[in-house]
């Protein structure tokens, strides 16, 4: 199993699939009109090829009648956009004053050490890429990473390498964890 | 009307005005980067802040997002107005690479101006500068550095609601945001020359213009772009009786701020290699006006045809018209387009019909009892003179022309063809007045002394009348104006002054006559 | 406090996000109520409530509800509900919790005002990095038209609507609510300038209302106890509960609803659970990284409601609230600082903050929070001479309120708060530099 980014070539043409394209025209009838759509196509497009390149952009374009620097504009703009590939676990760290003031540039440092990530931000073994990211909205349950889509908060150090252990050994990140239907974060 | 203050002056606007024109309109200056009459309102440089009264006191708004209502109060001189100007001119030029003595843009930049009008502060930025990219050719006409962009969204403005290409965005955000084009796009429309134009610094220049000359040494005439009938109005840009570039001139009724690509490029005409310097006579240098009058004199009038061109001005028009009726001379136009012409049209500027003239030729024609081109090659046969004004009639009539005399600017194949060649003036070397497709007569002014033998056509005209023992008095086109104005009706007896900046509607066509501007 | 859980009821409740769960909880049981009301009658009575905005500004819900034209002004034009779940003010995480734990809770309120404010199509724009919530509310979205609380003729009132949420891709300025709507739109979230105001001409230039999570989420509340018991709980001018996130340096952080007018103090010992053992209170940012920074002192003297914290100064002088050591409610991020806090450290920080968010469109803004940024961490790294804290202190100001939106002001009142209130440390740092202004 590689962990490596896709390669071009191994995403495949960026032409929709009857699927995507049935998935479109939902999305279509949600908005008054097209242009609208320049979001949830982009999302689309993301999770069916991992980052936006100027070819998605152009189908994106094409597909509601833009012109691609009107989509590149906006991929540009939104910093979850991908506009370059990352590793299959993107670790993005709060970085902002609540994470800040309760131990987050820690929590980053231990993750440069453990994950042995080079300036890119990309770990020695290929399967992670770390991130420094602004408010994520988990102040109270300092300081906290969000892996892909999921939410990982109270970290410590022990808690980081028992997250990393844990993908490492193929862990589905979708799994529950007892702090997201907490709301309230007592200090132990 | 809307009874407006500013600064303590009252003065009465249109409702709903911008205020920043309305402070124009009573002598006021309000400094802005992204405000442009003929764009939407962005409201992002903040450089035309101004107080209002109101109420509560005096609040700071942007006067481009303000329309003029009855009651409106603002100041634009007040310490708080002049502090903001102030900031906003250090905040523009924090990132901005300060290159001025190597930009073109210089002399007609917008920071420097303001620099000099409204800050005047010592740099307090010792931070690094953000960098971008620079020089990038991204199209025909145009060269962006975007270091040097005020990021103020008017040429993406202009791409979106213009042209609607839509080919230039601000990508990024925050101090990294850069004007771009999508990676390996180009500009694809006839109206680049627009981005430079309204690009208030040194980001969009023109490939055309750049390192040619520096602004402050060129003069700027009014005139007309004679490059199809729409009619363009311009600032021919020129130094020492060489010009250098064409603006667009404003006119809301014709061509608002903007101006065509092949329009703009037609300064290189008047002193280019096609140019038409010296007379000649059967191929070689002579006296063309007197070599005119003899075969004219030699073949006797009824054979003689004078065609009307829809090139020339209305005054070579009338001075050619009233020859031929002193002569008892034929007279002739003929309608369609040169040789080289691109007879492309966009719905917007650019017009089919690449004759400046062409209506006012035909209300001459019409006025004058001028036969067409089929009445024209009828006539063919009977003919031993026929002289072509400005226009290329070899081209347009598909065949060859006995006893031809051209009288033009450059050459063509009817010069090329003509026994006689006559140079006159080009456009830019000339005062006169051209009726545009919408029947809108539009002064053009002299910007430089024409080259070599030339002189404006109606001057040529007037000369070969006296080498024919006729006296036109068209040499003077302020009164040759004066006299078709009256004797045409429809011109309503218009003068040069009445004229104006922006020129004047003809008066309806009479129902009852023939034709009309619809095409 | 004996508080009405009003926001809070269904929380901890198992499977509180399920329709079953949240219908036995009493959630869309106040549709029928609802629907029984004319539509200026629901408006009538948030207008009564006294609701207040929750997203950070506070403007009166229902006031803001009675812009939108009525029907004959609109030239056929829908009006749009957009819930502004967009919640990325630092310090400020109470929205995910209520759309995670009771997202029928918002989708109720959702419906009761659209209802009102005649809306036949609804958005919830929510950041994207809430991707994980954003696919809970739209499985209770689906459970919603399924059980015909959403789509065509709604429990037989004749009322449609489609509500659909929309995903944001990460920018802190698409929470200002012309961002929001530009974003929605397909653009830049950029604001947009006002004039027009959205509730005359707002996405799609049609009327729009955009409301906080929060404040939605109160209206199946209000029509089921009416207006008179909302203001009874809270102030007179700021009544009700609110949700309060707090973090830092607290033994207890987290989401709690709180009866406006709560004495800061008592928040602080209780809720927050009170410092960590040996450590003193430095400072506290109340409303979200947004508003002024308050001392130590000045937060004990406060209650948590609009006016008090702002010390009963108009809102829109932030200077005199912050020389007064006042601040804003905002949207009730209640960051705490111990005695370990480096200050400039803090500021720093939130800079980084607001040049990585500033929209980049008004140039104050677009080059200004850079700029501070970079002069602070020369603060920061002991490379910056006594002048640089001038020219801080200049762009601030030359910031604040010039900009199309609020995020100028949002930048520049931290700056200015910090620069008043912890003037010694940021001193301290630039005292013994001898290099100058210009040498760094």
């Amino acid at each position: 199993m590689s962990h490596a980014a896709p390669t071009a070539a191994s995403r495949g043409p960026r032409e929709w699939t009857p699927e995507q394209r049935a998935e479109i025209d939902k999305i279509l009838a949600r908005y008054p009109t097209r242009k609208a759509a320049v979001m949830p196509l982009l999302w689309m497009a993301q999770d069916a090829w991992d980052w936006i390149d100027l070819d998605i952009m152009r189908l994106v374009g094409r597909t509601l009648d833009l012109p691609p620097s009107h989509v590149h504009a906006v991929a540009s703009f939104y910093t979850m956009f991908k506009k370059a590939p990352t590793n299959k676990y993107l670790i993005q760290v709060c970085h902002t004053l609540s994470c800040a003031l309760v131990g987050a540039d820690k929590i980053v440092e231990h993750l440069e050490r453990r994950l042995e990530v080079d300036e890119h931000g990309n770990s020695r073994d290929g399967l992670f890429t770390l991130m420094r990211v602004e408010c994520l909205a988990s102040c109270g349950s300092a300081p906290m990473a969000q892996i892909n889509e999921h939410y990982y908060e109270k970290l410590t150090p022990e808690i980081v390498d028992q997250v990393i252990d844990a993908i490492r050994a193929g862990r589905n990140l979708a799994e529950p964890r007892k702090e997201a239907d907490q709301w309230t974060f007592p200090v132990s | 009307m809307a009874k407006v203050k500013i600064n303590d002056v009252e003065i009465e606007v249109a409702p709903g005005t911008n205020m920043i024109d309305a402070a124009q309109q009573a002598g006021v200056e309000i400094p802005h980067y992204c405000y442009h009459p003929h764009l939407s309102i962005a409201g992002n440089c903040r450089m035309c802040t101004v107080e209002t009264e109101t109420p509560r006191g005096p609040v700071l708004e942007i006067a481009c997002n303000m329309q003029a209502r009855d009651g409106l109060a603002i100041r634009t001189d007040g310490d708080r107005v002049k502090q903001v100007r102030k900031s906003v001119m250090e905040f523009l030029l924090v990132n901005h690479p300060l290159d001025c003595p190597i930009c073109d843009q210089s002399g007609e930049c917008r920071l420097q101006d303001y620099y000099m009008d409204h800050a005047r502060h010592d740099s307090r930025g010792v931070e690094a500068k953000v960098s971008k990219h620079k020089r990038q050719d991204i199209g025909e006409q145009i060269l962006l550095d975007a270091e040097r962009c005020v990021q103020c969204s008017r040429c993406v403005r202009f791409g979106d609601e213009v042209t609607h290409t839509g080919e230039l965005r601000l990508m990024n955000r925050g101090d990294h945001t850069e004007i771009g084009m999508f990676p390996g796009e180009r500009l694809n429309h006839d109206y680049q020359g627009n981005l430079a134009d309204i690009c208030p610094v040194g980001a969009l220049t023109a490939k055309d213009f750049r390192f040619e000359r520096r602004v402050w040494y060129l003069k700027e005439t009014d005139g007309v772009c004679t490059g199809c009938s729409t009619g363009c109005n311009i600032s021919v840009c020129h130094q020492e009786g060489e010009v250098f570039r064409y603006l667009p001139r404003r006119n809301d009724e014709v061509n608002k701020s903007w101006m065509c690509d092949p329009g703009r490029l037609r300064h290189h005409e008047v002193g280019g290699l096609e140019r038409l310097l010296k007379a000649r006579v059967n191929g070689q240098p002579g006296d063309g006006v007197a070599a005119a009058a003899a075969s004219i004199k030699a073949v006797g009038a009824p054979k003689v045809a004078l065609v009307l061109g829809t090139r020339a001005s209305n005054e070579a028009n009338w001075a050619l018209a009233q020859l031929g009726k002193a002569l008892g001379a034929r007279l002739y136009w003929v309608a369609g387009n040169d040789a080289g012409a691109i007879e492309k049209s966009d719905g917007f500027l650019m017009d089919a019909d690449k004759n400046p003239n062409t209506l006012g030729c035909r209300l001459l024609a019409e006025q004058s009892g001028a036969g067409d081109a089929e009445a024209l090659k009828a006539a063919l046969p009977e003919l031993a003179v026929v002289l072509a004004l400005e226009d290329d009639l070899v081209t347009r009539l598909g065949q060859a022309i006995p006893g031809l005399v051209a009288l033009a600017a450059k050459e063509s194949p009817t010069t090329k063809a003509a026994a006689v060649v006559i140079p006159v003036a080009h456009p830019v070397e000339m005062d006169c007045t051209y009726t545009n497709k919408q029947g809108r007569v539009q002064r053009n002014r002299r910007a430089t002394n024409p080259l070599g033998d030339a002189a404006p056509a109606y001057a040529v005209v007037d000369r070969l009348a006296a080498a024919l023992g006729k006296s036109l008095g068209t040499q003077m086109p302020v009164v040759t104006f004066l006299a078709l104005s009256r004797a045409v009706p429809r011109m309503n007896g218009l003068d040069y002054k009445s004229l104006g900046p922006g020129g004047k509607l003809l008066a309806p066509a009479p129902a009852a006559a023939l034709g009309g501007e619809a095409k | 406090m004996d508080v009405p859980r009003i926001l809070t009821a269904n929380w901890g409740v198992p499977d509180s996000h399920r329709l079953p769960v949240a219908r036995q909880r009493g959630v869309y049981g106040r549709l029928p109520r609802a629907f029984g009301m004319a539509p200026a009658e629901i408006t009538q009575v948030v207008k009564d409530s006294g609701l207040r905005g929750r997203g950070g500004a506070g403007f009166p819900t229902g006031v803001k509800w009675g812009f939108v034209p009525p029907a004959e002004k609109r030239n056929g034009k829908p009006v749009y509900l957009l819930c502004n779940a967009d919640e990325s003010e630092p310090g400020t995480f109470k929205d995910r919790y209520l759309m995670w734990l009771d997202p029928h809770l918002l989708i109720e309120g959702m419906i009761i005002s659209s209802r009102a404010l005649d809306v036949h199509r609804a958005y919830i724009y929510i950041r994207g990095e809430f991707r994980f919530i954003a696919r809970r509310l739209e499985q209770a979205v689906n459970e919603a038209y399924d059980a015909g609380f959403l789509g065509k003729n709604i429990l037989g009132s004749g009322f449609d609507l489609d509500l659909h949420v929309h995903v944001g891709a990460g920018a802190y300025i698409c929470g200002e609510e012309t961002a929001l709507i530009s974003s929605l739109e397909g653009e830049k979230g950029q604001p947009k300038l006002k004039p027009p105001f959205p509730a005359v001409e707002g996405a799609w230039r049609s009327p729009t209302i955009v409301n906080n999570v929060e404040t939605l989420a109160v209206v199946p509340w209000l029509i089921e106890h009416g207006a008179a018991a909302y203001k009874a709980i809270g102030t007179p001018q700021s009544p009700g509960t609110k949700l309060l996130s707090a973090s830092g340096h607290i033994r207890t952080p987290g989401v709690y609803e709180v009866a406006l007018g709560y004495p800061a103090a008592e928040f602080l010992e209780k809720e927050c659970g009170g410092l960590l053992p040996g450590r003193r209170l430095k400072a506290v940012i109340p409303g979200g990284s947004s508003v002024p920074v308050m001392t130590a002192e000045h937060l004990l003297k406060s209650n948590l409601d609009y006016e008090s914290m702002q010390r009963n100064l108009p809102g829109g002088d932030s200077n005199k609230i912050i020389e007064a050591g006042g601040s804003y409610l905002g949207s009730g991020g209640f960051i705490v600082m111990d005695d370990t806090t480096d200050m400039v450290e803090g500021l720093t920080n939130l800079l980084r903050f607001y040049a990585h968010e500033s929209c980049g469109q008004c140039t104050p803004c677009r080059e200004g929070c850079g700029w501070m940024y970079q002069i602070l961490c020369r603060v920061r790294d002991r490379e910056a001479s006594p002048g640089d804290l001038a020219v801080l202190r200049d762009l601030a100001d030359n910031i604040h309120s010039k900009t199309i939106c609020f995020f100028g002001a949002s930048a520049a009142m931290p700056v200015q708060s910090h620069l008043i209130h912890f003037r010694g440390e940021f001193l301290e740092r630039v005292q013994h530099n001898a290099r100058g202004a210009g040498a760094a």
